[in-house]
């Protein structure tokens, strides 16, 4: 199994990073932190590209877009601190839906047009994702909190067990779905908890582990983008900075705090595109593939909250600022480092898989 | 498909060579200096040594995937440890390379087959990390070279036949490139071999090898006269590319170890453990992803600077997943040999073939382009 990206993956990158380059300076986060309605300018630029058209694969064998696609997009939004609902429709939402079956294929046609969705999946006092909701004669009932694009979005896909296993359930915003917006870490990716008593649009089985391993490694991607962002930034400082008559990334204190963060990103990064890699062969059992996608999250939280925390610190006073960019970064990181369990609650349910220890 | 059947053929090959009980007595087989030069030889004799290297030379013209996946295949299935990893792994390729035709002719076959052992000449007392700044002095005198100096933790010298020596042939020029590299021979009069009680159990011995007043043919020069840094950084590059399955193999090992622990479900701890657990298998498995990312854009002709972090992390984790297998057993790892043996092995890792600062020194410089201290 080949792990990385072919050339024309590598094309997709930099045509996704040009465009962001130029419409959407990490400002454009700030800005979005006051404005709630400054997203949308971006945003309509996302959908005329058709970015979210990534949501589902697509019909055509050849040019359909697989979870590395889907991946390098993010990460490069996750770069350029976007501040749209991307990883919230096309990662966390879309992410559920394609692993749903046919049912829900209209749903997922919207959320490729451009729809906002959002992934309810965080029940109430849990670190980990899980079924936060219950589907009883044709009526949806429950509590999620901390679901991320939730004051943008149009539709809510959560997860509903049900007399006749676990089950996606999307519903539309509007009556009985009470939306509470939150004051959140990220006021660039605003976040909502939500109370559902409603009738679902549409309801599909679907495996939990593999209805949350897509948007495990949706959140991933986003994170590494993060992280690179941030220790390029970082890099660029430590070369133009100097103190004591040098630069400061001649210190051996500077050089191996970004050296460690390096490794921590390839870390994260090549455990991303290997997950995504497992999820799309058809052959890979769900509780392996969701052990591969849980790990490049727990990876990915680390290395960006350490890039964007080792910034901070190589940024000095600087990074203390509402005007320097760092903190941007850093809550982002911090956000999505909390978003579908946090690294020490993914590695314990994984370690405590590998020895065998009740589930 | 091609490799897999490749693969294939080598997998029957290992079953048919090792003992039966291998598996079961795998803790006396690893010691076992017999078992392991037969290994050498057979696997030279079939092409599974250097599988990318033509036929003469223990391998099959294999391309890089293929060779990845018998080196992981070898290694998964804990085939015998070659017993003296710098002959084939890091002098040959140094001789394949820079070699002229009769030093390739007279030595290569006999290091391959393992007749004939070798050891690095590269570390001295005063230059460790800074191998440039290593002072044994080779002096041109005629036909010959006049070398003057000491080395030190030489592993195997005591029982190797050959030295790649690096000496400072050029005292007047930069310190990388006044170096050359002499294939010594370790019988010479003037070379006296000192082996060093090591901490732990270990069939790599270092050695402190005196050279006083030794001649070495001209003709014995692999490469450039004063190109020997360059000599150096290309024979370890081989091994560097590679290193990363051994580690990853010893982490698997590593990790079930922790997993049959017989304390590791204490109620009280466990806890701690499963997550160190988890943050490990993340380590394992980023490895291993790393390695073929870096392989995947080789093949594609694309740089791969992802392989720089291999030796960092495997090394790394390889520490810290033996620490945790000593934590998950408490105080039955106080009585257990085994253990004390691979703790005290897996210090070496942050330390041979560049240390972890020196890594990370690398990375911040040649990857993220800082500036030199």
């Amino acid at each position: 199994m080949d792990v990385g990206l072919n050339s024309g993956q590598l094309a997709l990158r930099d045509s996704v990073r040009d465009v962001l380059r130029t419409e959407c300076r990490p400002g454009v986060a700030r800005q979005a932190m006051t404005d709630p309605e400054h997203w949308r300018t971006v945003w309509k630029t996302v959908v005329n590209l058709g970015w979210t058209e990534l949501a589902a694969p697509a019909n055509g064998a050849d040019d359909s877009f697989g979870r590395i696609d889907l991946a390098v997009v993010l990460e490069e939004c996750g770069a350029a601190i976007a501040p749209i609902p991307l990883l919230s429709s096309i990662g966390l939402a879309a992410g559920v839906l394609r692993v749903a079956g046919p049912a829900v294929a209209d749903v997922l046609a919207d959320v490729g047009g451009g729809v906002v969705a959002a992934l309810a999946a965080h029940p109430p006092g849990c670190r980990l994702p899980g079924v936060p909701m219950t589907l009883q004669r044709g009526r949806l009932h429950g509590r999620a909190v901390a679901v991320t694009g939730l004051p943008r979005a149009e539709l809510i896909v959560t997860l509903a067990s049900s007399a006749d296993g676990p089950v996606a359930a999307v519903v539309r915003v509007g009556d009985g779905v009470a939306v509470k917006a939150v004051e959140c870490t990220d006021p660039a990716q605003p976040v909502a908890d939500v109370e559902i008593d409603t009738e679902p649009v549409v309801t599909a089985p679907v495996d939990v582990e593999s209805a949350l391993a897509t948007p495990l490694i949706a959140v991933a991607a986003d994170l590494v983008g993060v992280a690179d962002a941030a220790l390029a930034r970082s890099v660029e400082h430590a070369k133009s900075r100097h103190q004591f008559g040098k630069p400061i990334g001649a210190f051996q204190g500077i050089k191996h705090a970004l050296a460690d963060n390096y490794v921590a990103l390839e870390r994260a990064r090549s455990l991303t595109y290997a997950a995504a890699a497992r999820l799309d062969d058809p052959a890979t059992p769900s509780s392996v593939g969701w052990t591969a996608a849980a790990l490049a999250k727990a990876a990915a939280s680390e290395a960006a909250v350490g890039c964007a925390r080792t910034a901070v610190q190589v940024h000095g006073a600087l990074a203390q600022t509402w005007e320097h960019d760092m903190h941007l970064y850093l809550r982002h990181a911090w956000q999505g480092a909390s978003t579908l369990g946090d690294s020490r609650a993914l590695y314990y349910a994984i370690g405590r898989r590998f020895a065998g220890g009740a589930g | 498909m091609m490799s897999s059947s490749v693969v294939g053929e080598f997998s029957a090959w290992l079953t048919d060579f090792l003992p039966d009980d291998y598996y079961d007595r795998y803790r006396d087989y690893r010691w076992d200096l017999g078992l392991r030069r037969g290994y050498q030889r057979a696997a030279f004799e079939a092409g599974w040594l250097q599988p990318t290297w033509p036929r003469e030379h223990g391998g099959r013209s294999l391309g890089l995937r293929d060779a990845m996946e018998i080196r992981l295949e070898g290694a998964m299935r804990s085939a015998p440890k070659l017993p003296n990893i710098a002959g084939p792994n890091v002098a040959a390729p140094g001789i394949r390379q820079f070699g002229t035709a009769e030093q390739i002719d007279r030595l290569l076959v006999p290091l391959l087959r393992g007749d004939e052992w070798w050891a690095l000449g590269m570390s001295e007392p005063e230059a460790g990390s800074d191998f440039a700044g290593l002072r044994t002095r080779a002096v041109r005198d005629g036909d010959l070279f006049r070398v003057k100096g000491r080395k030190i933790w030489t592993t195997q010298a005591h029982l190797s036949r050959w030295c790649t020596l690096y000496a400072r042939t050029d005292p007047d020029a930069p310190k990388h490139r006044g170096i050359s590299c002499l294939i010594l021979d370790l019988e010479s009069p003037g070379v006296t071999i000192e082996p060093i009680r090591m901490a732990s159990i270990s069939d790599e011995t270092f050695c402190e090898v005196i050279l006083d007043d030794v001649e070495v043919p001209v003709a014995n020069l692999l490469g450039p006269c004063n190109g020997g840094w360059q000599v150096a950084m290309s024979s370890l590059n081989h091994e560097r590319q590679m290193i990363w399955i051994m580690n990853w193999v010893e982490i698997q090992r590593g990790l079930d170890s922790v997993r049959g622990s017989e304390t590791v479900h204490d109620d009280y701890a466990s806890g701690e453990v499963f997550t160190e657990l988890g943050s490990l298998l993340a380590d394992a498995e980023a490895l291993r992803a790393t390695g073929y990312r870096a392989l995947y854009n080789e093949l594609a002709d694309r740089p791969s600077p992802e392989a720089d972090i291999l030796k960092l992390l495997g090394s790394v984790t390889l520490q810290r997943v033996w620490e945790l297998s000593a934590a998950a057993s408490g105080p039955g790892s106080i009585d257990d040999a085994d253990l004390l043996f691979e703790r005290q092995d897996a210090l070496a890792a942050t330390i041979y073939g560049g240390t972890s600062e020196v890594q990370r020194n690398i990375i911040a410089e040649r990857l993220l382009g800082l500036p030199k201290g």
